[in-house]
């Protein structure tokens, strides 16, 4: 995958961040933030500002809408991408009014995440890939 | 006459019976026999008084004397149905002469039957045993039946629930295998690949058991919601077709598509009607020998447009054909190639295809083989 930047995984079930992270790693990402909750999530992203955040909707203490509304209110312009279990329509259009820019499900195979991943940074960062 | 007068097994004792009638000698007589059965007896003299009894006794069944002062036992027994309506007890009427006009004009008012005076103790109790008997029945019907709706969204909750439990740490187990079998984490001895291989396996194989309870659990409770467009069934089948090219390769089973004359866009959920044909397709790979022939068409009239998918599999045994589209209906034919049966594929198929006003059926062919039909209704 074509991305140098650095990816801050948010989600409160450890098997999910380390099944990420471990596609993560194997597609290439070197910069990988964990945060188990909403707060949590909210203090890195302050501190590390990465140039993409994946976001587990239902989280308990603060969820994934509210934390996407938190993290747009620091930066209008950072990359969210909604983890989400079953799609949920509902969930998914709240999340992209409030600017999300892709939901992955975390229950597809590696291959489809993967692919999804890498369709929203082509969307997302095609000014900023450095020329070859 | 120490023994009731009629035997029966519902026991019936205690009910509630309210009588009335404006002349004394009367109830005391019909109070006498009901009492010697074991119902508790309520009276009153009066339509009027009736109405106001009624509420407080709470009675199982009302014996209704039509002649009265004041209101009469017509005006009495709409007044409780307007009152009461579903709930209100059967309302038995009491007539000096069975006139035909009374009873017909009884029945108008909303009574169940009638009882003519003098009373005839044996015919008394045994009416009004069958209308006690009756209403308790139908009460117990009622009951069962909200209890048992009640249990069925319970298992559908309770089913949703462990499903979407499951699902997220079975598809991380899933994901985490396929990653080290890549070789994610480092290069794994052929042993070691073997056994993450199987993981993979048997995590994908529960994963889609998990994914299928979850699709019954949803349309079973009501939830299935179609999200329909105008969409080209032929592009939905040559997509599975393609999908099931690569199970079909490694059987060496060979899948031919004749291709559709024109193509009529149905009003459909893509990625529903997509499960149907995956589905079809994938089991009759599944249950063909290997190295056979799978055929798939498409039909059209003027109404409906679908397609066929036939196989050379042992086709369906008569005995087993009422299991085929029924929740865990597994069949006594295995698959060919050691694959995987949840025995809910073809039952949620039905559903979403019924869903969408359209019909799933299955006929064995004559030489070997089964063909399996989805047709659905053309917008109109």
């Amino acid at each position: 995958m074509n991305f140098n930047g650095s990816i801050m995984l948010v989600d409160d079930e450890a098997h999910i961040r380390k099944f990420i992270s471990l596609l993560l790693r194997h597609l290439g990402v070197s910069k990988i933030f964990e945060a188990t909750n909403g707060s949590e999530a909210l203090e890195l992203y302050k501190k590390e500002t990465p140039d993409l955040v994946m976001l587990d909707v239902n989280m308990p203490v603060m969820d994934g809408i509210e934390t996407l509304r938190a993290l747009k209110a620091l930066n209008p312009d950072c990359v969210v991408v909604m983890l989400t279990s079953l799609a949920n329509r509902q969930t998914i259009d709240e999340a992209v009014a409030l600017g999300a820019a892709n939901y992955i499900r975390k229950d597809a195979p590696p291959e489809e995440i993967g692919r999804a991943l890498a369709d929203t940074i082509d969307n997302c960062f095609e000014f900023d890939e450095p020329e070859a | 006459m120490d023994e009731p007068l009629i035997n029966a097994s519902i026991d019936l004792k205690g009910r509630r019976i309210l009588a009335v009638d404006d002349d004394r000698i009367n109830l005391r007589i019909i109070g006498g026999i009901l009492r010697h059965e074991g119902y508790e007896i309520s009276e009153a003299s009066s339509g009027e008084q009736a109405l106001e009894l009624y509420a407080s006794f709470q009675p199982n069944l009302v014996l209704l004397d039509v002649m009265m002062p004041g209101i009469d036992g017509f005006t009495t027994c709409r007044t409780l149905k307007k009152t009461y309506g579903d709930k209100c007890a059967p309302v038995i009427f009491v007539t000096a002469k069975s006139e035909a006009d009374d009873v017909v004009m009884g029945f108008d008012a909303g009574g169940v039957d009638y009882l003519t005076k003098p009373f005839r103790p044996k015919e008394v109790v045994a009416r009004i045993r069958t209308h006690l008997s009756n209403q308790q029945l139908v009460e117990q019907q009622k009951h069962l039946v909200t209890q048992l709706s009640k249990a069925n969204a319970d298992k559908d909750r309770f089913l949703g629930m462990c499903a979407h439990d499951l699902r997220n740490p079975l598809s991380s187990i899933r994901g985490l295998a396929e990653l080290m079998a890549e070789d994610a984490i480092g290069e794994l001895t052929g042993e070691q690949k073997e056994i993450v291989q199987t993981i993979h396996g048997a995590s994908q194989s529960m994963l889609q058991l998990v994914n299928e309870l979850l699709d019954v659990a949803t349309i079973e409770a009501g939830h299935l919601k179609l999200d329909k467009k105008p969409t080209s069934l032929s592009e939905i089948v040559e997509r599975s077709v393609h999908l099931s090219n690569l199970e079909a390769a490694k059987k060496n089973t060979r899948i031919e598509m004749v291709k559709a004359n024109g193509s009529p866009l149905v009003d459909i959920d893509r990625n529903k009607m997509r499960q149907v044909a995956d589905n079809i397709i994938s089991n009759a790979v599944k249950y063909s020998p290997k190295g056979s022939i799978i055929t798939v068409m498409f039909l059209s009239d003027e109404t409906t447009a679908g397609f066929a998918v036939r196989d050379s599999g042992p086709g369906i045994p008569e005995s087993e054909r009422h299991l085929l589209f029924k929740d865990f209906g597994r069949l006594s034919a295995k698959p060919t190639g050691g694959e995987k049966s949840t025995g809910l594929g073809l039952a949620i198929c039905r559903k979403i295809v019924e869903a969408h006003g359209g019909t799933i059926g299955v006929q064995n062919l004559p030489e070997r083989g089964a063909e399996f039909v989805v047709s659905l209704p053309l917008p109109k």
